[in-house]
Order: C-alpha cells, then sequence, then structure tokens
C-alpha cells in the first residue's frame, strides 16, 4: 500500500498548474494518513473553494466541498456529529485567513479535534492573482499592481496563540519534513495546523519575477530558516532577513481538546 | 525493481530534477506528441529504490514519488530481476 492508492485514479491527472505545489502537498497529506493506518470509511476531507481546495475531489473518500472560506465550519459540524470521523481540511492562504479568518480563530480556540493542511501560496491562485493576507510586502498581483504595502499574516503565530494543540510549517520542497509534521498533526488530539508554503507558478510567480517553477521553489527553499537557527541568531542579537520565514515545529501541547471520544 | 514515469500524467514541470540526490531526472529536450519535454532518466538503475526496496520491503527515499505534483512517478517490478553492478561516484 502506498499514498497512490488513496487516489481517485479517473480523475487524474489533475487541473493544477505544471508545477503547482498543491499537488505535492496532497501526496504527503496521504502519505501520511496511509503511514497513520487510517481507513477510508471513517476519514473525511473537507474544503472550501480556491485550487487547493479542490484537493479532496482527486480522493477516493467521502469528503465536502464546501462554500469560500466555510471549510472549518463544516468541519465542526462533522466532527461533533461524529467523533469517530478522523476530520481533515485543505484549505487555501485566502480561504483560511482571509474570508474564513474567524472560523480559524475559534476553531483554534475550541481546540476541535481536526487537522487543517493549508497551502500557502501567498496569492489568490483560483482568481487570477489577487493579493492575499499573506502576500508579501512588495509583491505584485492583480490588486497590489505597486507592490503590496501591508504586512503579512503569519498563520502559525495566529494559530499558536488562539490555542491550536499542534503548529508546525514546511515547504513544498521539504517533502519528508512536511509528511512527518502533517502526520504528528493527524496524532494528535485537538486542533493541528500544518501550514504548507507551496509555489504557485501561474498567479504569483509569473508576475514577480520567479515564472520558472524551479526559481520559485528555490525561492522557498532559501526563503525558509529553521526555527532553532532563527532562534540562535534572536539570541545572539543578529537580525533575521524580513522576507525569511521560519519553518518547523512552533507548538506540540495539551490544551483541552473538543470534539475527542473518551 | 524499474523506475518509471507517466507519460500521460507527467506535465514536465522538472522538480524532480531538483530534488534527486543522484540527478537521475534529467531536463528533457523534445516535447512528446502531447506537446510535454518529459524529463529523461540517466542511468535510473543507481536509485537507490531501484536497487534496494526489494531487500529491505520497504520504499526507500522516494522524494521523487512524494514531490512529483502529478502523480507520475513509480516503480516497476523487473522480471526476470537481474542483480547489476552499480557503479556509484561520489
Ligand atoms: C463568497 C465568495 N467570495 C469570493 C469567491 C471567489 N473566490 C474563489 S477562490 C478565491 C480565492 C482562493 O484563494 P486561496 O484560498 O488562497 O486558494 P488558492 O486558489 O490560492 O489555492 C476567491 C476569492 C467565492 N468563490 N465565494
Ligand atoms: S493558479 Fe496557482 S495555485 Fe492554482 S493551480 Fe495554478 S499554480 Fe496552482
Ligand atoms: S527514489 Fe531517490 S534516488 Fe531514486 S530516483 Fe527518486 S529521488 Fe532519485
Ligand atoms: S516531477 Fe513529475 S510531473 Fe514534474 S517533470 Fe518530474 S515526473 Fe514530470
Amino acid at each position: 500500500m502506498s499514498f497512490k492508492d488513496w487516489f481517485r485514479e479517473d480523475r487524474l491527472p489533475h487541473i493544477f498548474c505544471t508545477g503547482c505545489g498543491n499537488g505535492t502537498v496532497i501526496n504527503c497529506t496521504l502519505e501520511a494518513v496511509e503511514e497513520m493506518g487510517w481507513i477510508r470509511d471513517t476519514t473525511v476531507f473537507i474544503s472550501g473553494i480556491g485550487c487547493s481546495s479542490r484537493a479532496p475531489g482527486y480522493i477516493t473518500t467521502d469528503s465536502l466541498h464546501t462554500t469560500h472560506g466555510r471549510a472549518l465550519a463544516f468541519a465542526t459540524g462533522v466532527k461533533l456529529a461524529n467523533p469517530r470521523l478522523n476530520v481533515v481540511v485543505f484549505t487555501g492562504d485566502g480561504d483560511l485567513a482571509a474570508i474564513g479568518g474567524n472560523h480559524f480563530i475559534h476553531a483554534c480556540r475550541r481546540n476541535i479535534d481536526i487537522t487543517v493542511v493549508c497551502m500557502n501560496n501567498m496569492i489568490y491562485g483560483m482568481t487570477g492573482g489577487q493579493g492575499s493576507p499573506c502576500t508579501p510586502p512588495g509583491a505584485i498581483s492583480t490588486t497590489t499592481p505597486y507592490g503590496m504595502c501591508e504586512p503579512v499574516f503569519d498563520l502559525s503565530a495566529l494559530a499558536v496563540t488562539a490555542g491550536a494543540n499542534y503548529v508546525a510549517r514546511w515547504t513544498s520542497y521539504h517533502v519528508t519534513e512536511l509528511t512527518k509534521a502533517i502526520k504528528v498533526g493527524l496524532d494528535t488530539p485537538g486542533f493541528s495546523f500544518i501550514e504548507a508554503m507551496v509555489q504557485c507558478p501561474t498567479a504569483y510567480g509569473r508576475r514577480n519575477k520567479l515564472r520558472q517553477v524551479s526559481d520559485m521553489v528555490t525561492y522557498l527553499k532559501t526563503h525558509a530558516l529553521l526555527l532553532q537557527k532563527k532562534q540562535r541568531m534572536e539570541e545572539e542579537g543578529e537580525t533575521v532577513p524580513a522576507d525569511m520565514f521560519a519553518v518547523g515545529e512552533f507548538v506540540r501541547r495539551d490544551r483541552p481538546a473538543m470534539g475527542v471520544l473518551k | 525493481m524499474k523506475l518509471v514515469i507517466d507519460e500521460r500524467r507527467c506535465k514536465g514541470c522538472n522538480l524532480c530534477t531538483m530534488i534527486c540526490p543522484y540527478r537521475i531526472f534529467r531536463e528533457g529536450t523534445r516535447p512528446n506528441d502531447r506537446g510535454i519535454v518529459i524529463p529523461e532518466l540517466d542511468r535510473p538503475e543507481r536509485c537507490t529504490n531501484c536497487r534496494l526496496q526489494g531487500l529491505y520491503g520497504r520504499r526507500l527515499c522516494g522524494v521523487c514519488q512524494m514531490i512529483c505534483p502529478d502523480q507520475a512517478i513509480s516503480w516497476e517490478e523487473e522480471k526476470p530481476y537481474e542483480p547489476r553492478k552499480v557503479v556509484i561516484e561520489f
């Protein structure tokens, strides 16, 4: 058995653009699910709207493809109606942090026993490249033609502050680490949040001098800073470059969780 | 085991060429009938998984299969299996 057995072969190849990181994140998630030994009948994948949110459509289990931003609201309902189900949410940065921001905060606060995999491509991919709350300063998008002038939302920091039991961030290049992090997330009771930084060569890369797939993956690779290294730099009084993001495990704790079978 | 790229799935993104530690995947040169330039395999028998999956009974390395966003990379059983002498350069 491998993660490939979880795909709906009849629906492949999927509609993602050449080199889109979403496909890699689906592989890693399914590999983690497979390693957990979960079965199709009790696993549910839920998503909102966006390129990233099309993921459950390619998986053989039951799934819910809901309205924009509301994946967590539906997931909360599914989990509370039947706590025996394993619930995994696929979402994008726009879906989770913009229109679905409040659901995200409150799902973390409730610490409901689901796992959220956010494919953060720093842009609204599906609708053609509008700026999202995660678009880095200076980046060009259709709604920020002179460069983004707002600071970014650090989704992992938000999840830690709001009370999630497990929070980690990796990129689509770090496939082994990402798979391990997702597996720990699936295994942790309570709300687990895994942020996967992914390349979107079509809507983001094309406008930001990262047109080739490899350029955008190299960007993610070179701008990822290991959390331990970042902490060491801060202790030693070095300045951490503003355009770098930390990767690693941010929190693993045992706050009282909701929706866990006693 | 034999490393294969599924030509109907591959979209030619070349992510596999970036990640393989042995650089087994090389950027292709000629588009196929779907207009996609599929990577070429450079001495695929060097692949860790081709050589050792049978011995260990599990997938080894496998990062190319994980990163391939189009689920195009897999391994096929080779029959009859022929052990090959592999030269690994450092
Ligand atoms: C209520 C509502 N508002 C707006 C939209 C239009 N819309 C569709 S996808 C999308 C953005 C998705 O961005 P993200 O979640 O980052 O996913 P990506 O496509 O980048 O993976 C928007 C604004 C919608 N479908 N529904
Ligand atoms: S627009 Fe971006 S996120 Fe959407 S499929 Fe294409 S590369 Fe992926
Ligand atoms: S399994 Fe590892 S060594 Fe073998 S082709 Fe893939 S990346 Fe290269
Ligand atoms: S990573 Fe997959 S889709 Fe991309 S070039 Fe390699 S085999 Fe093709």
